[in-house]
């Protein structure tokens, strides 16, 4: 038999203003009817970028170049007019997308954009439309679809648009499917679920599938035959066994080491990145926390509350007292949650979107004040009278990309802290940034570019540094990982355990991604809706959870080995 | 992904100037806009008569056509006026009033608005509230109206008259500003200067002003033409700029009784110097405006 999709020396260029930006640079590879392709690599690697060439989705200035060759069921599609192209697409090639969020059409029923979807290639009466949108969205497991199917995005969380999306990209019982990254905006609970749906859909359909994923672990739970891909180019390619058992490639072997799940709790990651850049250099940062006095309750939260609400203007008041409105709505993002973290503890905040965990975060950081409780650091409240009263809690963010200010220089967001709180002069701003920036192994001498000249790993290092130059006791992290690629993630998992094995910094590391928590912290929180489900100390937690629903989420993580 | 390796180190201002460069219609407003500040800065060195020196005008030679030679030897390339006056002379200084209004005015209103409507933005509660629905209510009032009415109370005179012009406009850089600077307030690097913690006044001019700007310059561009536009307006009318200081509205306004005897240069050259003015200054204020719109980057 054929294979059903081969692709020869597929290049796609871009070529822009300051030259030709080559995304895919000649890769080959081939898939068979039924077989399960997983595509990773990291971010700029090319491989969307492949599966957009794949159903001629590149728009100017990309093209696909001369020479290539895209041959799908014995058809070449390389040099197609879009009218073709449109023919093939969504028929016997479909996609489905990232973000749920942005491709479902929110001001339109689900019923029309199914019923959108099949007319693009049928000419079918509208019985026959709802008959097979109830079918579609049974298929992939929605509870109730003859209801749902009246109901518009909105009323769907992410992991069920997500399925909808999968739905409409089976309709027509494509012979292809393209997805790309579709679990990554999701929790890791509705991630599992919706890995074991598309599993047992293209089993039962026949349907070839191309999985593109950053994620090695995820990767490994569903595809039959693994495509790394770097810089535009296939590194290594074979079936999921032996690329993660025996990976020949130094790069694939590079992605495997630099998991958290495959090393030691505690131990430093294998990370290029972080030899690259050296080692932690502690030996001008001073003491901060080192040598104080150890202390079980260095931070205690104590029946903390928050609510969010709108307040009631005057005519919504006045609604109300006539009966003809409802109070705003609120939001209770924590519920009396109490947590003690020790001096010098990692303590990981885990649980799914929604659980309050970052409210948390925020509330002990002292930018929200709680609507109800305290936080006390060393004895002392972080906030007084809805103000935080000094540096002691610092912060770094989980998108370096926006937590930098894009109109200053590196120098002007590390020195104006400390220099507002006295920590230096600014005559001496430039030797003390230098300093904290060589701390975090940042190269000094680029302190005057702005923040869109770095990688999301440097700018995150950048944010490391901001809030060290504070000489902060505590830092809040908020997912600081969770947007960077594995090696990057690994190399800044590196430098915190650093940090606080030098500085005796207390850490409250906030995650949805439980194999890091495992890796770095000393205790666990988990929490659920608002609430602090389970605590105990990292062993503990991951190997014999007590509550259900940690026992959920661990179970949830995708492993490498099956 | 592919923009990020394409970065280079082009600085951002570099290459803003090469995007602009690639609209041919715009880059020649933009010189308009450049040749006519040239023209009136060094307005003395440049016309052939000064307008202002009641001595040199005469009177004989007052409302000859475009050509004429005057009776001392001096060519009027565009005409007279009712008085004699060299018309050329008299629309280069009119330019120059113009332009001083409506820069001045401008840059008063766009300081106002930026600061009100980003304190506004990051203040919140009642009194982002209630400065937000004091500048609501002006907006619904023509702005000429305003203008108008203060000018006419205040009197004639420049600052009288920028004045007025502020107060016709300061509302619409309020708004821009608060409109941006509320989406600025709720990102990240905000959040993270409120966390160090930074002074409100550091965040509101070091973080939030400098990311609201793209708007603010692109309403500023819009509201220094119809600042000039008001002005004109306000000097036709009569309650603008004193006689002796003649604007481009107030010559238009001299050579209108004569438009329907034939001598229609007093009133349409000024008028034409007028609408190259403010086309010029909105083609370019258009072009800087595709230009930050994220949506119509290519």
């Amino acid at each position: 038999m054929t294979d059903l999709l081969e692709v020869r020396d597929l290049r796609t260029w871009f070529h822009t203003d300051r030259g030709i930006v080559k995304s895919v640079d000649g890769i080959s590879f081939s898939l068979g009817r039924g077989e399960i392709m997983g595509l990773v690599g990291e971010s700029g690697s090319g491989k969307s970028i492949t599966g957009f060439s794949l159903i001629g989705l590149i728009d100017r200035p990309g093209r696909i170049e001369e020479g290539s060759s895209i041959r799908f069921a014995g058809r070449e599609l390389v040099g197609l007019d879009q009218g073709a192209l449109r023919g093939i697409r969504g028929r016997d090639i479909s996609m489905v997308f990232q973000d749920p969020m942005m491709t479902l059409n929110p001001v339109v029923r689900i019923i029309d954009q199914i019923g959108m979807a099949i007319r693009a290639h049928e000419q079918v009466p509208d019985a026959v439309i709802r008959r097979r949108a109830v079918e579609a969205l049974a298929r992939v497991r929605i509870v109730d679809p003859e209801r749902k199917v009246d109901q518009y995005p909105h009323e769907f969380s992410g992991g069920m648009r997500q399925r909808v999306a999968i739905a409409i990209a089976l309709l027509h019982r494509p012979q292809l499917v393209i997805a790309d990254e579709p679990t990554t905006a999701l929790d890791v609970s509705v991630q599992a679920e919706i890995l074991k749906v598309v599993k047992a859909l293209v089993a039962e359909m026949g349907t070839s599938l191309i999985w593109i994923s950053h994620d090695l672990a995820t990767v490994s739970t569903i595809a039959d035959r693994i495509t790394v891909m770097r810089r535009g180019e296939i590194v290594e390619a074979g079936p999921v066994r032996e690329v993660l058992d025996r990976p020949r490639h130094p790069y694939t072997r590079a992605l495997l080491d630099a998991l958290p799940s495959r090393s030691k709790p505690g131990e430093l990651l294998a990370s290029d990145a972080t030899e690259a850049v050296g080692r932690l250099d502690p030996s001008e940062l001073g003491r901060m926390g080192a040598g104080a006095p150890a202390d079980p309750k260095f931070i205690q939260m104590n029946g903390i509350d928050k609510l969010f609400a709108r307040p009631a203007g005057m005519l919504r008041r006045l609604g109300m007292s006539l009966g003809i409105a409802d109070a705003p709505a609120q939001v209770h993002a924590v519920k009396s949650a109490s947590l003690n973290v020790a001096r010098g503890e990692i303590l990981g905040l885990v649980g799914e979107s929604g659980s309050g965990k970052s409210t948390l975060g925020r509330i002990l950081c002292g930018i929200i004040p709680p609507s109800a409780g305290h936080v006390l650091v060393g004895g002392e409240p972080v906030t007084q009278a809805g103000r935080k009263r000094d540096t002691r809690v610092q912060m770094i963010f989980q998108d370096p990309f926006a937590s930098l200010d894009p109109r200053r220089t590196i120098f002007q967001s590390v020195a104006e802290g400390p220099i507002a709180h006295g920590l230096c002069t600014r005559a001496e701003a430039r030797a003390y940034v230098e300093r904290w920036l060589r701390a975090v192994a940042f190269d000094p001498a680029l302190a005057n570019r702005y923040p869109h000249q770095f990688s999301g790993g440097q700018r995150q290092r950048i944010a490391i540094a901001r809030a060290l130059a504070m000489r902060p006791e505590v830092i809040v992290c908020d997912e600081p990982v969770a947007s960077l690629d594995v090696s990057i993630q690994a190399q800044v998992i590196n430098l915190l355990m650093e940090l606080r094995r030098h500085l005796n910094l207390t850490l409250l590391f906030i995650s949805h991604d439980l194999s890091v928590v495992h890796h770095l912290c000393d205790r666990v929180v988990v929490m659920r809706h608002g609430e602090i489900v389970e605590t105990g100390s990292a062993s503990d937690i991951f190997q014999a959870p007590k509550q259900p629903y940690t026992r959920m989420l661990l179970d949830a993580i995708p492993r490498l080995t099956p | 992904m592919s923009t990020a390796a394409a970065t280079g180190s082009v600085s951002p201002l570099a290459q803003f100037w090469r995007d602009f460069r690639r609209n041919r219609v715009a880059l020649v407003a933009l010189a308009v806009v450049v040749l006519i500040v040239f023209v009136a800065v060094f307005a003395a060195f440049i016309v052939p008569q000064d307008p202002y020196d009641l001595k040199s005008l005469v009177l004989r030679d007052a409302r000859r056509p475009p050509g004429y030679v005057g009776r001392d030897g001096m060519l009027h390339l565009l005409g007279t006026d009712s008085q004699g006056r060299d018309l050329l002379s008299a629309i280069v200084y009119g330019l120059r009033i113009s332009l001083q209004m409506g820069l001045m005015a401008g840059a008063i209103a766009f300081a106002i608005g930026a600061v009100v409507g980003c304190s506004a933005a990051y203040i919140g509660g009642r009194l982002e509230a209630l400065i937000m629905r004091i500048v609501d209510i002006q907006l619904s009032f023509p702005a000429i109206l305003l203008a108008f009415v203060v000018a006419a109370v205040l009197g004639q005179g420049k600052e009288q008259l920028i004045l007025a012009l502020v107060f016709a406009q300061y509302a619409y850089f309020v708004r821009t500003a608060h409109g941006a600077a509320a989406a600025e307030r709720q990102k990240d690097y905000v959040q993270a200067a409120l966390s160090v913690p930074m002074g409100g006044w550091f965040v509101i001019t070091r973080h939030i002003l400098p990311n609201a700007l793209p708007p603010l310059i692109v309403v500023a561009t819009v509201q220094v033409a119809s600042a000039i536009s008001l002005e004109a307006t306000l000097s036709f009318l009569g309650v603008g700029l004193p006689a002796t200081e003649p604007s481009l509205g107030m010559l238009i306004a001299n050579g209108f009784q004569y438009l329907m005897s034939g001598r229609y240069w007093i009133a349409i050259y000024p008028g034409v110097a007028l609408i190259i003015l403010i086309m010029a200054i909105n083609l370019v204020g258009d072009q800087i405006r595709d230009q930050l719109n994220p949506r119509l980057r290519k």
